[in-house]
């Protein structure tokens, strides 16, 4: 579904930010990225959509090359959701018109069809009595879930999702990442930058280590959380592992 | 002072006053349409087109608006004469509100620039993440959401541009103020005359200012 291959990326020409980057994604798998903070794990997930471009390699989602000048990116960005970490929502619009906005005038679906559509999204999330609203008036945590009915709308191939719990409260975050494993359990796939541990051992199928730009693990939860290869991870494991048990 | 004779002008004091803002309001429109796209220009990153539109706004900015009024008195009717390849009159009015939107349009795009660029980058990227094209991110989440920031200082701009549309009076329009002055003259009560005329242009500015005031104490909460 996603495939990236030998992928480099530098900021200002001289930051290397992506070094070498070899991964894959299939269908239905969710695979959580972590890493410490700078290490280039917002830049790996905006490049799928090229919300950032790259200078070397090749990205893949299903069967076209998404980096090729001759691709048009906006039909690749319509089957790839993106939730961000600041929800962005669009402040002037109401809930129900946050998530029927793109489908209608990109997608150019009936406006009764998208709001239907978007209802069920809703319900969804749990936020059908919020459609409404505008998102001012929202929780952290209930403006990301209307983020993602949000992408969801677009009825994406793939979802990703750039530490969609790193503003929340903490006690937001828990709904959120409910909402996230039953888009798992319905077999989406799904590509999340997270430091929540839990989710990662809960949900992914894998898990991929970023150090400075270079991916150290890609291995399956158990072996990332009982038997990680390099030192950078055992220390990284220790510092977000840690106020769990302390 | 003798207010009765104001009282018996009002029907020319109110030809006046209805060109006065019938000038503002088209003028405001002409030249916040044409101010948002040179601020499009502006912020394109097409050279060419960018360096364009900073030269008109810099060049307007930089000479008086009775140049302008003046100069466009002359220049419009061959400038229409040239495009449409006839030689009808064009009146005063439509030479003053060329003028009047092309300047203000000057004022008007810096504005609007400064509102585009006052839209967070993540609401852009949400936008195009959703597969909307640069025109449509623009037109759909970008302006609207510009355009409810700008409010106060596009309405300011305007209470302004409705002050300077008196120096019409330069290229012979009947306009308000220089009806006022015309009948305070007809009538020896130019004191009374200019003392209403203030009163009316104060009445209307400082209430229209007010009114921004409150809007915008709405539209920030
Ligand atoms: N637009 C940018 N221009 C220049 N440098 C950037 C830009 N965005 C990120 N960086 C740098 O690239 C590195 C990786 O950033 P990022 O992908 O945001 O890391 P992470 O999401 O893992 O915290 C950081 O050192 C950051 O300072
Ligand atoms: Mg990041």
């Amino acid at each position: 579904m996603i495939r990236f291959s030998n992928v480099d990326k530098w900021y200002d020409r001289e930051h290397h930010v992506l070094k070498n980057i070899n991964l894959k994604v299939n269908v239905g798998e969710v695979v959580v990225v972590c890493g410490p903070s700078g290490s280039g794990k917002s830049t790996l997930i905006r490049t799928i959509n090229q919300l950032e471009p790259v200078e070397r390699g090749e990205i893949w989602v299903d069967e076209v090359q998404v980096n090729n000048p001759r691709t048009n990116i906006n039909r690749i960005r319509e089957e790839v959701g993106f939730v961000f970490q600041h929800f962005n929502l669009y402040p002037h619009l109401s809930v129900l018109d946050n998530i029927t906005l793109a489908p209608i005038k990109v997608k150019k679906l009936a406006p009764a069809v998208a709001r239907e559509r978007a209802l069920e999204l809703l319900n969804r999330v749990g936020l059908a009595h919020k459609r409404d609203a505008y998102p001012a008036n929202l929780s952290g945590g209930q403006q990301q879930r209307v983020a993602i009915a949000r992408g969801l709308a677009m009825q994406p191939k793939v979802m990703l999702f750039d530490e969609p719990t790193s503003a929340l409260d903490p006690e937001m975050i828990g709904e959120v990442l409910q909402v996230m494993q039953d888009l798992a359990k319905s077999g989406m796939t799904m590509m999340v930058v997270t430091h929540e541990m839990g989710f990662a051992r809960e949900v992914a199928d894998r898990v991929i280590f970023l150090d400075h730009g270079e991916i150290l693990e890609d291995t399956q939860p158990e072996w990332f959380f009982t038997r990680p290869q390099h030192e950078r991870s055992r220390q990284f494991l220790r510092q977000v592992l840690a106020p769990m048990h302390g | 002072m003798d207010f009765t004779q104001v009282i018996q002008a009002f029907p020319s004091l109110g030809n006046g006053l209805l060109l006065t803002l019938e000038l503002t309001v088209l003028a405001v429109i002409g030249g916040v349409i044409i101010g948002t796209a040179l601020a499009l220009a502006r912020l394109s990153s097409i050279r060419v087109l960018s360096w364009l539109a900073g030269f008109y706004v810099n060049y307007f900015r930089s000479i008086p608006l009775l140049l302008v009024i003046t100069w466009f008195y002359f220049i419009v009717p061959f400038m229409v004469g040239w495009v449409t390849g006839t030689n009808q009159p064009i009146g005063a009015f439509t030479s003053c509100l060329i003028a009047f939107m092309m300047f203000e349009a000057a004022y008007f795009c810096e504005i609007v620039r400064a509102g585009i660029q006052s839209i967070s980058k993540g609401q852009v990227n949400a936008a195009y993440a959703l597969g909307m094209t640069y025109p449509q991110a623009m037109r759909l989440v970008v302006l609207p959401l510009a355009f409810r920031k700008m409010t106060p200082l596009l309405l300011q701009q305007s209470i302004i541009l409705f002050q300077d549309t008196s120096l019409v009076y330069a290229v012979g329009m009947m306009d308000f103020l220089n009806v006022a002055r015309s009948q305070g003259d007809i009538t020896g009560e130019l004191h009374t005359f200019l003392l209403f005329a203030g009163l009316v242009y104060f009445v209307i500015s400082f209430g229209a200012s007010t009114l921004v005031k409150r809007l915008q104490k709405r539209l920030t909460v």
